[in-house]
């Protein structure tokens, strides 16, 4: 048999991956101690201390940490290279695992002196770290992958959302744009949630999600038609940001992107309809039905634009939606895929060497299901009870809901650590 | 299974062996998956020449499936040296998992 031939061990080292996913189980839970403890702010203004405290642990702490864990381990599969650098990983983690928490607590403290700046200063490092070595594996791997470019364009948009975010804490003490940081907020935060979260998401999704269902169904087409529409909707959005008229066109790319995450949501059922394995596990359920939950932040985003003209912008709405981002889909999608794809990794780390053929478990084993589904439960509940808390703007309400996602945030990294500490059992 | 072989009897012994060896996440063995392409004998009974490919290339399991196959063969096999190429052409597709894994995928 001519043809390629590879050599097997690719793969990335779990070391630098695991400190990812137990930094982001951690920062999981603090940031619903900090929504326990900071509930009352949920009846006011979106634009407090605490309130971007928790948004900063979810998106940076939570969110960014996993997805980039992950992003080490499955770019070499997208696009079938080793990844650039192991050490620049190292860096990103450090650097960003150093930043974000002195980033937090200025928010918190509201004192957006020199932690806000030297924290804001690592991560915009850290990130660009990431940058270099994710394009770095594109460039030595397969440059037409459409996932591996969605990968690519999503870590731009994220140094993009983390410099800006950077530029925005030196204008809150030493002014330098023409107007205060709160204008330019929509701007920071929709190129991090579509940018960043979006992009990565489908595009990592797309991926595992017909790879999990071996499902044979496959339509690079709609990937790449999806892909310019989210970006050409987020260049749109930042054309019109800058234009005085802008406002009146403000509904056009959520438009656009609604339109993307349709189209996402038709080539999910499509992977489900034609899967080969007939089983879906809980954990791809859930995965599968967060991708419905990406219309919900477009709708809402819809009616407060709408909202805008009269002049009322009710900050519930605001703070739901941010909630539906940050809790909600970006959550679910974090809570299905850490019990997938932690599994395989250390599953690989205990039993690559001992090729233990019929006598391994299966990696799906390594999970707790009990606590998964007691997780999920804690977790749904909590979430709807803290929208009800926030339409409601009563306190004991946002509590009840916080403290139930506390419990969530326990249970997940109760599993997550019996994931990390599982020990083969002795023969 | 279409794998090409030299030796239709020790090719028969070895892909019953390999079902023992199973893609982690699937569940499915590696023969009724079609991972297998080749399996060459050496005449005088020391060595097997497997290849076989991967779901994806740099699978994360790729290590681990590899290493089951070459461990699988030496015990079955005695005494006998195992050499693996794994390739990527043709690309393993979803028409490669056998009418038995399908109706075990199907369950």
């Amino acid at each position: 048999m001519t043809g390629n031939s590879h050599t097997v061990g690719g793969d990335t080292t779990h070391r630098v991956v695991l400190p990812f996913y137990a930094y982001a189980a951690f920062s999981f839970l603090a940031a619903s101690l900090l929504l326990f403890r900071s509930s009352s702010a949920f009846t006011g203004h979106f634009f407090q201390p605490a309130i971007l405290a928790v948004t900063h642990t979810m998106a940076l702490g939570w969110g960014t940490m996993i997805i980039m864990g992950a992003s080490h381990q499955l770019l070499p599969v997208l696009t079938e290279n080793r990844l650039f650098s192991v050490a620049l990983a190292y860096v990103s983690f450090v650097l960003a695992a150093i930043g974000i928490p002195l980033l937090v607590y200025a928010f918190y403290t509201f004192q957006l002196g020199w932690p806000a700046r030297w924290g804001g200063s690592a991560i915009v490092v850290a990130i660009f770290c990431f940058v270099i070595n994710i394009w770095g594996t594109l460039t030595g791997g397969n440059r037409d992958n459409v996932h591996a470019v969605y990968a690519v364009t999503a870590s731009v948009w994220l140094l993009l959302a983390a410099f800006t975010g950077l530029a925005l804490v030196y204008n809150f003490t030493s002014p330098f744009l023409p107007q205060g940081s709160l204008a330019y907020l929509p701007f920071h935060a929709h190129i991090g949630i579509a940018g960043w979260f979006l992009l990565l998401v489908i595009g990592v999704g797309s991926r595992l999600i017909p790879m999990f269902l071996i499902s044979k169904y496959a339509n690079e087409r709609l990937l790449w038609i999806i892909y310019f529409l989210i970006n050409g909707g987020l260049l749109s959005f930042l054309f019109l940001f800058f234009l005085p008229a802008g406002l009146s066109f403000a509904w056009l790319p959520i438009i656009v992107v609604f339109i993307a995450l349709v189209l996402f949501g038709y080539y999910c059922y499509c992977c489900y309809r034609e899967r080969i394995r007939r089983q879906v596990d809980s954990r791809m359920k859930i995965s599968l039905s967060s991708t419905g939950m990406l219309w919900i932040p477009p709708i809402l985003l819809i009616i407060l634009v709408a909202a805008l003209p009269v002049g009322h912008v009710d900050s519930r709405l605001v703070l739901v939606y941010g909630f539906i981002t940050f809790f909600g889909w970006i959550t679910a999608i974090i809570l299905g895929m850490t019990f997938k794809t932690l599994p395989f990794i250390v599953w690989n780390k205990i039993y690559h060497a001992r090729s233990g053929a019929g006598s391994s478990p299966n990696p799906g084993e390594l999970v707790d299901n009990s606590l998964f589904r007691a997780m999920m439960v804690a977790w749904l509940a909590g979430s709807l009870v803290f929208i009800a808390g926030i339409c409601c703007r009563r306190v004991p309400v946002l509590r009840a809901g916080a403290a139930l996602l506390v419990s969530a945030a326990v249970l997940y990294n109760w599993n997550v650590w019996k994931v990390l500490t599982y020990k083969s059992p002795a023969k | 299974m279409n794998v090409v072989t030299n030796n239709d009897l020790q090719c028969t012994i070895a892909l019953a062996a390999l079902e023992n060896v199973l893609d982690p996440e699937i569940g499915l063995n590696v023969v009724d998956l079609g991972l297998i392409y080749r399996l060459e004998f050496d005449e005088p009974g020391l060595g097997i020449a497997v290849a076989m490919t991967l779901s994806t290339p740099y699978c994360p399991m790729g290590e681990s499936i590899t290493a089951a196959v070459e461990q699988v063969l030496k015990e079955t096999f005695t005494g006998i040296s195992v050499t693996i190429e794994l390739t990527f052409q043709p690309p393993w597709s979803y028409d490669r998992i056998s009418e038995a894994g399908k109706i075990f995928l199907s369950r």
